[in-house]
């Protein structure tokens, strides 16, 4: 299919926050919408990730968006007429430290607030709900939500089948090598398959979109940073909720549909930089740690693994809407590892800004312009868990 | 299929009649020569259905022999899914079948593979969302349809922790049959320093000095140039100047239906069957490939009194019949197509082992049909510290086929993805081969590609779709259990 010569809007990136936009864009009237990806849709992190859609989280203001997300996901196989697998799963903080099990009483008593479905487990409730752990590491105790998890590609083809009867045009296979601008607003996106010249530009390029931001002249204080997973060969039903292990360098795991079992852990000195390579130290980091923590997984088979990248921010939360300096330049990015869950409903919300010029009130916390030019991506902090652990107030 | 075994024979005099051991295999009594494989024991016990394909439940048995088709798959002494084919009998070991009721010799999951056309891969896309109050429980019952074996909970087995070692030669040769050993040989007469990784322990014998061997290691993938390897003491990252793939190459299981029966085996397997297992795995062997092939093959039944009821060319073989085993074969004579009556089918047809090269991301294209690795006339492939050498540079082997490929046959057996599917792909827009990978599960499943890579590219030729570009490889080459991988201290 040939590169229009002109569109109302582009958006760059066929992954689930640049299809997720195309799809409230489309819905709200606006016509010629190009979507670019420089690998088939879904190449990114989208096609990577193990999509836990999660409405537990340990602050307030974010599992009150997560629950509006969560709540999107739950409608969109109705709203799209495609299964994306949305299914319960359960979802467990493993904790081992009596400290961390005092201070979710807390967490959980928000939750209840919230009206999200969470419970402190004992370390006997928590063998009993996830034997799986019997041998392992002693428990301290746990957070059992009934949080979901999705098919990343699902939701992928979902939006692909729903944009094919939208007349939004799809490039895979694009690469954006140039932004054209002028002082003030975007002009133009030159391709290595030609020039689309358009006034209203949405990066959505996930671990690229730092590079995209430079080729716009954007300053943004995102970086990626590779993540890996590894799958097993799949067994029959046992392990009743996806499983975290609270820091993100102890990892986590979980059962999928079919049985498999993913699991990854974070290396805390991962450097940043565009990196979708498995590496062999990925295995025995991993084999190491949810081994000790649950005997049972010796005798797991790994049949193969992946990289994908987490598109950090200093606050882990993603930069969505408009950018103050480049009239016409939308950015939906920085998503830090959660973009599968927040991106189908914080795109709905950036439709809505850029159709009405202004932004919702839920919008807010997202918005780019909260950092400045002279925001370094340096302070970002890996461990996102370690503000919460310090006591440090969030965003 | 009607095996049985032999008596010995003068050829296998160096190998003493082992004594009889008594193992047990969902609850039958089975007896059979100590040390002997797992899943040959179960043939020669004419019990050759060891597993069901994961969707459709298809009847698996005993096919490479080498633990990579992972068709013999069962529960080992309470492990999930072991390659019964890498697993010596011993007295009181104790194996079970995986996803399969009652039995799996009769599976009532199986009926699932005769309504396979209204199964596809996608078929989930967009059903099960009315009435919504149901959407969970429709998954609930897709869940209860998943899974193979049993997570060992509450009894692991105990962990053997490997040392990590790293090591730095000039050249690396990987795979130790023939083309392996002359490759390090050669290096090695040259001054380098050499090192050759070689699965099956004893079997690779390099004459020269300077030439370490870590036998019984299994490389298990290409790390950023590094190339990883296990055997059962270490965890080895191997550095190396050039690396040599001689890996060799894998039986090309026939496109045609029925290729997946139990006792459809390839040439060599036959041959290793009879003349160093003393088991003749059926009476009425079909062969199917290039006569001259097939010399070794015809040798080894006729040594033993059974003549083959027929040989045929790749081109002419056009179905395999048979349920839980082979009965039958219909191919074409003359121009015509007939039946003809065979209880084994033995094909020669062989395909180059890609897994170094694709892991490596070296360039592949075809030559005849048939996916070799892209090479100058050194050898390199595109990837400049990496060589092939031997069989696994596809030199030698027959080309496939014409594409007269029936849209039923399987182009993937562990997802049992059927080629029809593959093309329905193309023709929704789904024609990126990432995407058809992704759509139809095909290249996912635990051979990791190694036995459907052939037919996947022939089907997506011929819808249309340039077939060099295949999907990433990912590590590891092969399988490999969760706990071997922890890394321990030396001991």
């Amino acid at each position: 299919m040939s590169l229009p010569s002109s569109a109302d809007v582009v958006i760059i990136g066929a992954g689930v926050g640049g299809l997720g936009a195309a799809r409230e864009l489309a819905a709200r009237g606006i016509g010629r919408i190009v979507v670019l990806d420089r690998g088939y849709p879904g190449s990114g992190a989208t096609g990577r990730n193990v999509a836990r859609i999660r409405r537990m989280q340990l602050t307030e203001e974010l599992s009150r968006v997560a629950m509006a997300c969560q709540a999107k996901y739950e409608r969109m196989g109705g709203e799209l007429r495609s299964n994306v697998l949305f299914y319960r799963l359960g979802y467990a903080w493993i904790l081992y430290d009596p400290d961390e099990v005092e201070r979710m009483r807390g967490i959980v008593a928000m939750h209840a607030r919230l009206g999200i479905r969470s419970a402190l487990l004992s370390p006997d409730e928590t063998l009993r709900h996830l034997p799986v752990f019997e041998g392992g590491d002693p428990v301290a105790g746990s957070v059992l939500s009934d949080d979901a998890i999705v098919h990343h590609d699902a939701v992928v083809w979902a939006h692909l089948d729903h944009l094919a009867s939208r007349d939004v045009s799809i490039h895979p296979h694009t690469t954006v090598t140039a932004i054209e601008r002028d002082a003030s607003r975007v002009r133009a996106v030159i391709t290595d398959r030609g020039r689309i010249e358009t006034r209203v530009v949405l990066n959505a390029a996930g671990g690229w979109s730092g590079d995209i931001n430079r080729l716009a002249g954007v300053r943004s204080p995102n970086l990626p940073h590779r993540r890996e997973v590894l799958v097993t060969a799949p067994l029959r039903r046992s392990i009743e909720a996806a499983v975290t292990f609270y820091r993100p360098s102890e990892g986590w795991f979980n059962q999928t549909l079919r049985g498999e079992i993913v699991m990854g852990a974070v290396d805390p000195d991962e450097p940043a930089g565009v990196d979708q390579r498995s590496s062999w130290s990925f295995l025995q980091r991993t084999a190491a740690l949810m081994t000790r923590k649950a005997p049972a997984l010796r005798d797991v088979t790994v049949i193969r693994q992946w990289a994908g990248m987490y598109d950090i921010t200093p606050d882990h939360l993603p930069l969505v809407g408009p950018t103050a300096r480049l009239e016409g330049w939308w950015q939906a990015l920085g998503w830090s590892g959660r973009g599968m869950m927040l991106a189908p409903y914080l795109t709905e919300l950036l439709a809505d800004h850029l159709v009405r010029g202004t932004a919702p009130d839920m919008l807010r916390p997202f918005l780019p312009d909260r950092f400045t030019a002279t925001d370094e991506a340096a302070t970002l902090e890996t461990d996102y868990y370690a503000r919460y652990v310090s006591g440090a107030p969030s965003r | 299929m009607a095996a049985r075994r032999l008596a010995g024979s003068p050829e296998a005099a160096d190998v003493a009649r082992p004594p009889v051991v008594t193992f047990r295999f969902d609850g039958r009594e089975i007896r059979a020569p100590h040390g002997e494989p797992l899943a040959v024991a179960l043939l020669a016990a004419d019990h050759p259905v060891i597993s069901r394909s994961f969707r459709f439940h298809r009847p698996r048995a005993l096919m490479c022999s080498t633990g990579q088709c992972g068709w013999c798959e069962c529960e080992v002494d309470g492990r999930p899914s072991v390659r019964s084919c890498q697993v010596p009998v011993r007295q009181g070991l104790v194996a079970r079948s995986e996803h399969a009721w009652p039995s799996v010799g009769r599976d009532m999951f199986g009926l699932l593979d005769l309504g396979s056309r209204w199964i596809p891969p996608t078929f989930y896309h967009h059903r099960f969302l009315r009435p919504a109050a149901l959407r969970k429980r429709y998954l609930d019952v897709l869940r209860a349809f998943g899974g193979r074996g049993r997570l060992p909970i509450g009894r692991p087995l105990r962990a053997h922790p490997r040392v990590e070692r790293a090591l730095e030669v000039e050249v690396l040769v990987v795979g130790g049959g023939r083309a392996g050993v002359v490759a390090a040989d050669e290096a090695a007469a040259g001054g380098a320093r050499v090192a050759l990784v070689e699965s099956v322990a004893g079997r690779a014998r390099p004459t020269r000095d300077g030439v370490q061997v870590l036998d019984g290691a299994t490389a298990l993938g290409w790390y950023d140039g590094e190339v990883s390897a296990i055997d059962g003491a270490a965890l080895w990252s191997i550095k190396a100047g050039e690396v040599v793939a001689a890996t060799g190459s894998y039986e090309r299981v026939p496109s045609v239906r029925g290729a997946d029966r139990p006792g459809v085996m390839g040439a060599r397997r036959a041959v290793d069957l009879i003349e160093r297992l003393r088991v003749l795995p059926g009476e009425r062997p079909l062969l199917v490939g290039d006569e001259a092939d097939l010399a070794p093959v015809r040798r080894a039944f006729e040594s033993v009194g059974v003549a083959p009821v027929r040989s045929v060319s790749t081109a002419d073989l056009r179905r395999i019949l048979g349920r839980r085993g082979v009965n039958g074969a219909i191919i074409t004579v003359g121009g015509r197509a007939q039946r003809e009556s065979a209880d084994f089918v033995a094909f020669s047809d062989r395909t180059p082992n890609l897994d170094l090269v694709l892991a490596a991301g070296a360039a592949v294209t075809t030559r005849g049909g048939v996916v070799v690795p892209a090479l100058d006339e050194a050898g390199r492939t595109s990837v400049p510290r990496l060589r092939v050498v031997g069989s696994a540079t596809g030199a030698a082997v027959p080309a496939a086929p014409p594409a007269h490929v029936h849209g039923r046959t399987l182009a993937c057996f562990c997802e049992d993805v059927h080629v029809d599917e593959i093309t329905a792909q193309v023709r929704a827009g789904y024609g990126d081969p990432e995407l058809v990978k992704r759509r139809t599960g095909a290249l996912t499943g635990p051979c990791q590609g190694k036995y459907c890579l052939q037919a996947f590219t022939c089907a997506l030729a011929a819808a249309g779709v340039a077939t060099t570009d295949l999907p990433s490889a990912r590590p590891p080459l092969r399988p490999v259990r969760l706990g071997d991988l922890v890394p321990g201290d030396e001991s």
